[in-house]
């Protein structure tokens, strides 16, 4: 019996079973409670804080500007949603409206004036006073005019406040040279090709009259993604009533999946099929005679020109087959006159953009849709008068929704030292605003003559600008780059003095006034203090003008001044405004029977142009004409961009709430072509296109929706800029890769999907 | 060995001078020790997310961390046995589940046997017919009861409507069963004074006489010089 | 009390993400939680193609499996809707397994969805996602209203999608989320049967309060039973004894 027992009495058992339950108990009461507290989630939610204030203004977030109410409780906004009583928001917001809370109380927003202390483009700053800023940029600027005149300073500038640095300020200070991205770089293809067809631009949203639509045709436009609120009701509404959707794209776009046909056109040759539409519309006799009789000149020179444009002709150049050309011409011309081309929103593509959307607003003219219902209305201004300012150093040519109607004028406008804009208008293009992308030249080489100075004004220049090397290029030779945004983006690190906005909820601003069927003007009324030490923009562009000498300008001490003169006109205020629900609808006049006997069509001719007299006399072609666009390298794709609806261009990546729906792009490869070349669903690659640039690396979504010759990815990603804690690094970038585009003839717009990507595996 | 006075009013006595058989080695008693801790935090953890009144105090998730490590607890006592006291894992795992004569005719007096009447059972070993039904039982409950526990534990989010259910309905039958055998084993410990067992390791060979008489003879025999 | 339910009409359904966003902002929800999740879905291959968007959010089931299985009442129907109470909650996660939509997350230990604005709808309003949805995609109201219109535009819509269909009518006793789906459920990524399986109910019906019955029923017995086999066995043991001091008396010693 060699082991010892170990007695263990009774006592002892109970004693040490106790003492190490106790121990166990106590162990586990030391351990954090494995759940907190549910704390934050269920503390009283945000609408029984306190007292609920409604504050009426509109949307920034996009470009598009619905009406919204803002809710905010003790000095915080907790809610935004659409103001019922706007025309263009009904009451409802998109994704980007949505995260308009979250875009604001961004913690990485830029909190102070600041000026640079390193070399321009380190990023280094210090803070100062806004004494400081302004007066040191004044001073800056009042050189430069002194030097090389008022005409070498640019200012581009693009959101909801565009019009006090590109419009106002940049006219009384006398510079032709103010440029907003949504001209060239967007719409002017557009604007310019309805000018010329119809005596006016399309303006701001697409005047098609959707109630009674029976037959919408989408050359591109890809709604849903490109997420315009009101587009996507009217839409849903046609669709759901029964219209019939044609949707032209090399991809199957969230709107392609809705239509009854869908063309997968090859990038770059949408004119040949607008062409051949012509052709089947007029050789089959179905387009509205008495319409082009009564509406229209030129139907014989445009019958003539398009007489060989079969579908079989359009189908050997657009990989589309010619049966699906003419089922889908017939399909339109069976719904005229309610039967819509959508007339296009970002419309430079390929450098020949303004002869294509002639062609798709010469093909709903022989629709007869132009004042008809369920067809296009004619938009009217709003009635207000502008602010009684003394009249301007010179006419702006920004263009741009919030630009006080001007018509282009033969003659350039010229400034204070006899210049007229250096963007090669009239030289290097034809007609249009100001082509914000042909600044950038003369900031570097000097030619026409020196730009200066550079202001910029809520636009993200690097991502923005094609060929953003040679804006860097740019950045370094000005004199002075003043930055005025409410987050770090790139281009703030190239700044001399920075000066951080207050949004649009965080300041007072002036009237939102639209053209539409049923014109409006809407209030933009101030829920909550400015964030840290950022200022409106009214407010640092009269600062800035009573330091460079332009008092005159601004004798109204603050904007609500300037409002309440304006609203006097019509017999409102700012209180009666307030009341009636923020926004003031007046009456159009959409339809041709509005016009009485006169017409609606303000060309030379009174009529709509077929055949465009202009166009010939400016050696352009007067009706439009294919031509081919150059095509990708072998092993290259051709690099298509657009949006996704939760994010506005290069604006809201870094916004949280949007980042979290949204983190990063991918990039739309065919799936056969991924299978060939051993890539799968989700793998990263990296893009370099013909010039060598590289972005990435980039998820790749492996799909059926895209042809094997393009590439898709959405705009906005692959930043590189660090202080976009959220944003930065995220994604490749569409910017980055855009280092060649093609200058329309026309309108100055810059085509930019001609740049072509290969993919590698590596870095 | 009794004094006159030795039946009544002396039974103190009478126990000092008991003869006393070594029933349970301190290793098999720790590993007891640990089987009983780890399953009662078990079951009142548990009982905390079974039945809706206590689950309050589930709430701060205490009881889930305690759940677990009771699981670890109890996962660990069979190789703790083997290491401790290889040759009881051995017996316990022989025994119970090898039944003879005597065994088949203890069940069918198991009811007496329940009431209190222990003597005049049918001769036993080591371990009574009730006893082995029991170890057996708590041997394969706690397979079942360990296995759909760990399914629970470790893929909880992918096991499916009906994979949570059956997992769940197999710890919750397992439980109930090693809930009633534990109920069945605390009855009969108290009603047959059979705690010094596990406590001292030691049981009156007046008891083992009248409950094991086979293993009585067995250890008597090995305990004779010469065998 | 007014039984509610949503509208959620597939075929409108666009994918912008609008409600998803609303959601988020109305809710304050916590960063990296969403209760809506929209996923594109592609059919075919190119260049015949269709595609939809699967528009995932709680379907508030009237017949609701994760209420079922809830240990702790956290999960219960209020007025058409699955509420959660997350202050209840213990985070055991059964319900992200019983869900046939997969759609509670755990955040921060505790079950996560859905509670089709409670507060807000209380109040008087409209949950934020159908404030908000630009494509008249999503509806909120009373359940028979919004179960005759989900009926008049499957109708409406047959002529371009023939496999039109309502879904959550009688599907899991009924869906709180009422849908206009312009396909098959399954082609949907939606489960053509999901109502609560039998295991489940008989977990949650059977076995759970056998086992707690059937433990308290043998602790009642053997309560009882131990006073009465307690004494018998003494009286046995005293029985014994005072045979073995009459058969051995030879055996005392003075």
């Amino acid at each position: 019996m060699g082991k010892v027992q170990l007695q263990i009495s009774r006592r002892t058992f109970l004693k040490s079973a106790l003492a190490g339950g106790a121990g166990l108990t106590l162990a586990a009461g030391q351990l954090q409670p494995a759940l907190a507290a549910p704390g934050a989630e269920t503390t009283t939610p945000w609408y029984f804080r306190g007292q609920i204030k409604r504050t009426y203004s509109v949307c920034d977030m996009c470009p598009w500007r619905c009406g919204i109410i803002a809710h905010s409780v003790d000095g915080r906004v907790f809610k935004i949603d659409g103001n019922p009583a706007d025309p263009k928001s009904r009451g409802m917001l998109c994704a980007r409206g949505q995260g308009g809370v979250s875009f604001m109380y961004d913690p990485d927003r830029l909190r102070s004036p600041m000026v640079r202390t390193g070399e321009r483009g380190e990023g280094k700053f210090q803070e100062v006073t806004w004494e400081e800023a302004l007066d040191q940029t004044a001073e800056k600027l009042l050189a430069i005019k002194e030097q090389y005149g008022p005409e070498s300073v640019a200012v581009f500038g693009h959101t909801s406040g565009e019009f006090w640095f590109a419009d106002y300020f940049a006219q009384a200070w006398g510079t032709p040279n103010a440029a907003k991205p949504s001209s060239s770089l967007c719409t002017s293809p557009r604007e310019e090709a309805s000018n010329l067809t119809f005596g006016f631009p399309v303006g701001g949203h697409e005047p098609i009259d959707w109630e009674g639509l029976r037959c919408l045709t989408l050359i591109g436009s890809h709604i849903g993604e490109d997420s315009r609120n009101t587009v996507m009701q009217d839409f849903a509404n046609a669709w759901a009533r029964g219209a019939k959707v044609i949707v032209v794209d090399p991809r199957f776009s969230s709107v392609a999946a809705k239509a009854d046909y869908w063309l997968p056109i090859k990038p770059g040759t949408d004119t040949a099929l607008l062409l051949a539409w012509i052709n089947v519309l007029i050789t089959e006799k179905r387009y509205d005679a008495d319409y082009i009789a009564q509406w229209a000149q030129g139907f014989e020179e445009l019958a003539a020109h398009v007489a060989e444009m079969t579908p079989e002709w359009a189908a050997a150049i657009t990989e589309l087959d010619a049966g699906l050309i003419r089922t889908t011409a017939r399909v339109m011309a069976d719904n005229l006159p309610q039967s819509v081309i959508m007339p296009g929103r970002h419309v430079t593509w390929y450098g020949n953009d303004t002869q294509r959307m002639r062609a798709a607003y010469i093909i709903n003219a022989l629709l007869g849709a132009y004042g008809r219902e369920g067809g296009i209305y004619f938009n009217k201004s709003p009635y207000i008068e502008a602010y009684p300012h003394p009249p301007f150093a010179v006419a702006g040519s920004a263009g741009g929704c919030s630009a006080e109607p001007g018509a282009e004028s033969a003659e350039l406008p010229l400034g204070p030292s006899g210049k007229a804009r250096a963007d090669g208008a009239r030289t290097k293009f034809l007609r249009g605003a100001t082509a914000m992308q042909e600044l950038i030249e003369p900031m570097i080489t000097g030619e026409p003559y020196p730009i200066k100075a550079l202001i910029v004004y809520g636009t993200n220049l690097l991502n923005t600008v094609p060929n953003p090397e040679r804006t860097i290029e740019a950045l370094k030779k000005l004199d002075l780059v003043v930055v005025i945004d409410v987050l770090p983006m790139e281009h703030v690190a190239w700044a001399d003095v920075v000066l951080p906005e207050a949004t649009i909820l965080e300041r007072f601003d002036d009237l939102w006034t639209v053209s539409h069927k049923t014109p409006y003007i809407a209030l933009r009324d101030q829920a909550v203090e400015p964030y840290a030490d950022a200022k409106p923009a009214w407010w640092m562009a009269r600062e800035l003008g009573m330091r460079v000498g332009l008092e005159k300008y601004f004798k109204w001490e603050t904007v609500e001044e300037f409002v309440e003169t304006r609203l006097k006109t019509i017999g409102y205020s700012i209180e009666k405004l307030r009341e009636e629900g923020g926004v003031i609808v007046q009456k159009g006049k959409p339809y041709l029977a509005d016009f009485k006997s006169n017409s609606p069509f303000p060309t030379k001719s009174g009529k709509i142009e077929l055949y465009s007299e202009e166009l010939a006399l400016a050696g352009q072609d007067p009706l439009p004409i294919y031509t081919p666009t150059t095509e990708p390298p072998q092993g290259y794709f051709r690099l298509l961009y657009g949006r996704h609806p939760v994010h506005t261009f290069a604006k809201t990546q870094n916004t949280p709430l949007l980042h979290q729906l949204n983190p990063e792009n991918d990039l739309w490869l065919n799936a056969g072509v991924a299978a060939s070349m051993g890539i799968k669903d989700g793998d990263k690659v990296y893009l370099e296109n013909q010039d060598g640039v590289r972005s990435g690396p980039i998820k790749v979504k492996a799909t059926q929706r895209i042809r094997p010759d393009a590439v898709f990815m959405s705009h906005g990603f692959g930043r590189n800029a660090p202080q976009l804690s959220l944003a930065n690094g995220r994604g490749a970038s569409d910017a980055a890769l855009i280092s060649r585009y093609a200058l329309d003839p026309i309108s100055g717009g810059a085509g930019m999907r001609v740049n072509f990507v290969r993919i590698v595996k590596e870095a | 060995m009794t004094t006159a006075n030795s039946v009544m009013g002396q039974t103190d006595r009478v126990r000092t001078e008991e003869e006393k058989l070594l029933r349970y080695r301190v290793g098999q008693r720790i590993v007891h020790a640990v089987l009983a801790t780890s399953f009662l935090m078990l079951l009142f953890t548990g009982l905390m997310i079974l039945w809706q009144p206590l689950t309050l105090w589930a709430r701060d998730g205490t009881s889930g961390v305690i759940h677990r490590i009771g699981a670890v607890l109890f996962l660990l006592v069979p190789i703790l046995y083997l290491i401790v006291d290889r040759r009881g894992a051995r017996e316990l795992l022989v025994e119970s589940f090898t039944y003879d004569r005597d065994d088949i005719e203890w069940f069918k007096h198991a009811g007496r046997y329940f009431i209190g009447r222990a003597v005049g059972m049918p001769p036993q070993g080591r371990l009574n017919a009730g006893q082995k039904l029991h170890h057996a039982g708590v041997v394969l409950m706690s397979a079942t009861v360990v296995f759909s526990g760990i399914l629970m534990w470790f893929a909880k989010g992918n096991l499916g409507a009906q994979g949570l259910a059956l997992a769940a309905s197999i710890h919750d039958i397992s439980m109930l069963a090693l809930t009633v055998l534990l109920v069945g084993h605390l009855y009969f410990t108290f009603v047959y004074k059979a705690l010094s067992a596990m406590t001292t390791g030691y049981v009156p060979k007046e008891d083992a006489l009248i409950e094991h008489p086979k293993w009585v003879e067995e250890i008597e025999h090995q305990q004779t010089p010469g065998n | 009390m007014a039984i509610n339910a949503f509208l959620l009409d597939i075929s409108r359904c666009i994918g912008c993400e609008a409600c998803a966003a609303a959601c988020m902002t109305g809710n304050e929800l916590p960063a990296g939680t969403q209760y809506i999740h929209l996923t594109e879905q592609t059919r075919g291959e190119f260049p015949t193609l269709a595609g939809s968007f699967k528009n995932h959010r709680c379907y508030h089931c009237a017949d609701a499996a994760c209420v079922k299985v809830c240990p702790t009442g956290a999960l219960y129907k209020e007025d058409g809707m699955t509420r959660l109470n997350r202050e209840v909650c213990i985070g055991c996660a059964y319900c992200t397994d019983a869900c046939p939509f997969e759609v509670p997350q755990m955040v921060n230990g505790r079950s996560s969805k859905c509670d089709a604005c409670a507060s807000v709808t209380k109040a008087g309003g409209e949950p934020w996602c159908v404030r908000t949805c630009p494509s008249d995609a999503l509806r909120y109201g009373d359940r028979q209203e919004i179960l005759a219109e989900a009926h008049r535009r499957v109708e409406a819509v047959k002529a371009r999608y023939p496999k039109a269909r309502v879904y959550g009518e009688s599907e899991a006793g009924g869906l709180g989320v009422i849908m206009v789906l312009p396909d098959d459920p399954e082609v949907l990524d939606l489960p053509a049967n999901p109502d609560v399986p039998l295991l489940v109910n008989t977990w949650q019906k059977v076995v759970q309060p056998a086992a707690l019955g059937l433990t308290a029923l043998s602790v009642a017995v053997t309560g009882v039973a131990a006073v009465i086999a307690r004494r018998n066995h003494m009286q046995e043991l005293k029985q014994l004894h005072a045979q073995q001091a009459k058969a051995a008396p030879e055996e005392r010693q003075e």
